[in-house]
């Protein structure tokens, strides 16, 4: 084993086990996490696998590969957060418009000022 | 359209205002001793505004962090129209428009001619002459997506005076917080089948509206913000 290849599986791992211990999610997200870290560990640990692939593919290597999928799964996660984030923005102006509202101070009854 | 006297103080002029204490007070002044009801949305100012917004007998209110233009109108139209305001304007708080188009632009409602009329610097000789010639053209560049966007063919673009009837307030829900509310009131008008009509309006270009109005570049941002909001709705 070459030193990349120790130091990307190791932080494989360290991923998943932060990702398992902080971030309570639902049993398929676990699953599906879970299922990206061991390809993940494959593909380190056994490139001409990797490479196998990409050639079934039509992809020359392995390497290629990896970033061809990695790029399409950021621009999923970011489709997903940005979608999240305005669904939040929504929610977000909701409350502080009802803040607004509620604490709305009308004007004081008139003086003899106005018309 | 029954006719039925109306009182200025069913006519609720919006008027959102963000870092805006310098002039603030000076806008809303004439607009209350006209006898309109006033509702002021500071959008989390992070100057003074809220303090200026005070002694005036205005209904003032306040987002707790700013949200944008498109966020303050609505927050104040929801207001308003809790107030059982029958006419609503919207109105910048920058200074650059006259409180003498007021009623020019709530004729038309009031003789249930249209649901919604708007704004334009571009309908009276006098009034366009004095757009700057930059501007002028990001405007008409501006009135062609809005064509493309919204379907509706207006002489101008994001100018922030409209009226509208209590119906077409209730109606015109929006969802956009920054600019681009005011391509979106357009889209709303067209999809929601309300009547509209223009109406000239003067623009004060001032040093300090200027400065403080929006940049060409913001221009850029508002036509993302909508090309965004079409592909995700």
């Amino acid at each position: 084993m070459t030193p990349i290849q120790f130091l990307l599986i190791l932080f494989s791992v360290l991923i998943v086990l932060l990702y398992f211990q902080r971030l309570r999610s639902r049993l398929l997200d676990r699953l599906v996490f879970f299922l990206l870290a061991v390809i993940a560990v494959v593909m380190v640990g056994r490139p001409d696998w990797a490479n196998a692939a990409a050639h079934f593919l039509g992809v020359g290597r392995g390497a290629d590969l990896v970033t061809y999928l990695g790029i399409s799964g950021l621009a999923f996660l970011w489709l997903g957060l940005y979608t999240r984030q305005r669904e939040m923005d929504v929610c977000l102006t909701e409350l502080a418009r009802r803040m607004a509202i509620l604490q709305a101070e009308p004007p004081k009854k008139k003086r003899g000022r106005g018309k | 359209m029954p006719k039925q006297a109306v009182l200025n103080s069913d006519i609720f002029i919006v008027v959102p205002a963000y870092n805006e204490s310098v002039v603030i007070r000076d806008i809303l002044r004439p607009l209350v001793a006209s006898g309109y009801s006033v509702v002021a949305v500071d959008d989390g100012s992070r100057d003074n505004t809220w303090g200026q917004l005070k002694g005036l007998g205005i209904h003032r209110m306040r987002h707790p962090f700013n949200l944008g233009q498109g966020a303050a109108l609505q927050t104040g139209v929801s207001y308003a129209l809790q107030q059982s305001a029958q006419f609503i304007l919207h109105f910048d708080a920058d200074g650059q428009h006259d409180p003498e188009d007021i009623p020019g632009l709530l004729a038309p409602l009031l003789a249930g001619r249209a649901d919604v009329v708007l704004g334009s610097r571009f309908l009276r000789k006098e009034d366009w002459q004095v757009v700057p010639p930059t501007r002028r053209l990001l405007l008409k560049m501006a009135i062609f997506v809005n064509w493309m966007l919204a379907g509706l063919w207006l002489s101008d673009a994001h100018n922030g005076a409209r009226a509208l009837s209590r119906r077409a307030a209730q109606l015109i829900i929006l969802k956009e917080n920054g600019f681009a509310h005011a391509t979106e009131i357009l889209q709303q008008i067209r999809s929601l089948g309300l009547r509209y009509q223009e109406c000239p309006t003067r623009i004060r270009y001032t040093e300090y509206s200027r400065l403080k109005g929006q940049r060409a570049w913001s221009a850029f941002d508002i036509f993302v913000d909508l090309v965004i909001r079409r592909i995700l709705r």
